[in-house]
């Protein structure tokens, strides 16, 4: 069963999250903070990692650069309610962008297609 | 402040690479990098680059550097920081590894600039010229960043043409009619031809001009790739298929014959390019005033010879084919096809040939050198020979496959 790591500092988020992956047959893991993904990163090996920009201390974007550049190959999916950070050259980096939404429809699409892809790379 | 961003040379960033530690150059590489290496008496390896971006009218200028930069740092603060006023939008700055990716050095050329996006994400220039810091060469980037807008092209690369059976020591691009490039071939033992002209190849001078946001999407997937991370190796032969990929044909500024472009990579092609400058109508012509070659300055007294004792027995202070620097003196010594730096000394019947002699560099009485690279500030005792015994040069110092004699800053031979 693929394991997603979601990055998120808002609960209610983090709990939706989790219930919509867990429900498409995924297993969820979950930190609040950069620093605590990162961590879970390394102890968990998450097949894919769904990260929001805006967080307490590092942000997303720091945080996705130092992920990258020690696990070039996990998919990473920037998850922000801005669309801002999109001209951000640090941005570029992932695999998808997509802004926050009530609807986890396009989110969990992108998770399905990202993971396919890598299983047939 | 002035809008330099109006202009297409003023939205122009250029990245100069200069990171290499040029294995290949030790010992002269010991204690600098190789674009710090001194070259022509009064330069370092990089002012030929640094000079043709100045003339050229390009002035943003990031210097990434790597191994060993303490000097290279020092030269260009103090010799070409003065020349870029930072009221007017310009600058020249050294950039050591930040570590801001992760902790490690850089991995390749690709890998230095990906790893400092965030100075391309600070300017947002519409190119981007990346050059190499140890090239000997004298090119006018504004034109070539004139037919990269002008071809509508996402990044262009410019290429030195030579003839078939040379190119296959270096990376050819291959193009077609219309000079975009169709693949890139690494050392080939078959180079692609020039269309038209079946005698020659292009090889890849590591100068080229990309579109901003095409250069940043191209490093930050190559980063995710298991690659060399190389702009000629990984980088550029990614972008073939886009087709808006062009070639430029490398336009000598020196105005000779023959194009000249030199690739400082081993001790003995620095040899043979620094005796290039020595020629009585040398290959590469430093006295050109509409393509100045700058460097730091140094107040120095004026290069001096003495004793005039023609008759035999007597002592002749004596230069022929020789560049010599300021501050240099040869007292009562003989020096042909030499280069000497500033503030060497050749002393009383001492003769010195065909060699290279750095800056402070002491050449004692009745000694005899021949076909040597001596570095800063060593003393060659009296009546020492250097290039005459080859087992004996072995035994002492680096000897370079084509003969040529290395000895390092600070060798005690007394």
């Amino acid at each position: 069963m693929p394991k997603i790591l979601i990055i998120e500092d808002e609960k209610n988020l983090r709990l939706l999250y989790q219930q919509d992956f867990e429900r498409d047959g995924f297993e969820v893991v979950t930190a609040a903070t950069a620093a605590e993904g990162l961590a879970m990163v390394q102890d968990e090996a998450p097949d894919l990692v769904v990260m929001d920009i805006r967080l307490p201390g590092m942000d997303g974007l720091e945080a996705m650069s130092r992920l990258l550049d020690k696990n070039p190959k996990i998919p990473v999916i920037l998850n922000s309610a801005y669309s801002s950070y999109k001209d951000s050259f640090m941005s570029w980096s992932a695999d998808a962008y997509v802004v926050k939404s009530a609807d986890t429809g396009e989110l969990r699409t992108r998770v399905r297609e990202l993971l396919a892809s890598r299983a047939n790379s | 402040m002035v809008d330099r961003r109006r202009t297409l040379l003023g939205d122009t960033l250029a990245i100069v690479m200069a990171g290499g530690q040029g294995e290949r150059l030790y010992p002269l590489t010991r204690d600098r990098g190789k674009p710090a290496v001194p070259f022509g008496g009064i330069y370092r390896v990089i002012d030929f680059t640094l000079s043709n971006c100045l003339n050229s009218g390009l002035r943003k200028i990031y210097v990434l550097t790597q191994y060993k930069s303490g000097s290279l740092e020092r030269h260009v603060r103090i010799g070409w920081g003065p020349l870029f006023n930072h009221e007017l939008d310009e600058w020249i700055q050294c950039v050591p590894p930040q570590l801001r990716v992760g902790e490690r050095w850089y991995e390749g050329t690709a890998d230095a600039v990906y790893q400092n996006v965030y100075l391309l994400e600070q300017e947002r220039p519409r190119y981007v010229v990346v050059l190499s810091g140890d090239h000997i060469y004298k090119m006018d980037f504004a034109r070539l960043i004139a037919r990269h807008e002008a071809n509508g092209a996402i990044a262009t690369a410019a290429a030195v043409e030579v003839p078939l059976a040379a190119a296959s020591a270096f990376g050819v691009i291959a193009v077609d009619e219309e000079w975009r490039i169709t693949a890139f071939q690494e050392k080939p033992k078959a180079p692609s031809p020039v269309p038209g002209r079946p005698g020659t190849a292009l090889v890849n001078m590591g100068v080229y001009v990309f579109d901003t946001e095409t250069l940043v999407r191209a490093l930050t997937a190559d980063a995710r790739r298991d690659t060399r991370h190389d702009f000629g190796h990984d980088i550029l032969p990614a972008l073939v298929d886009t087709k808006k990929l062009y070639a430029y044909p490398f336009i000598d500024e020196n105005k000779k014959e023959t194009a000249y472009w030199r690739d400082i990579g081993t001790l003995d092609s620095y040899y043979d390019a620094s005796m290039d400058l020595v020629a009585v109508e040398p290959v590469f012509n430093l006295y050109d005033k509409n393509w100045p070659i700058r460097t730091m300055a140094q107040q120095l007294p004026p290069a001096k010879t003495v004793f005039a004792q023609e008759e035999p027995g007597g002592r002749l202070g004596i230069v022929l084919d020789s560049l010599v620097s300021g501050g240099a003196i040869v007292s009562g010594g003989r020096v042909e096809r030499c280069i000497l730096g500033p503030e060497v000394r050749v002393n009383s019947y001492a003769k010195v040939v065909d060699s290279v002699l750095m800056d402070g560099v002491d050449i004692g009485r009745h000694a005899h050198v021949t076909k040597a690279i001596i570095d800063k500030d060593v003393r060659i005792p009296a009546s020492f020979v250097v290039g005459e015994d080859p087992e004996e040069d072995k035994r002492r110092f680096t000897v370079t496959p084509a003969g040529v004699v290395v000895i390092p800053r600070g060798a005690q031979l007394d």
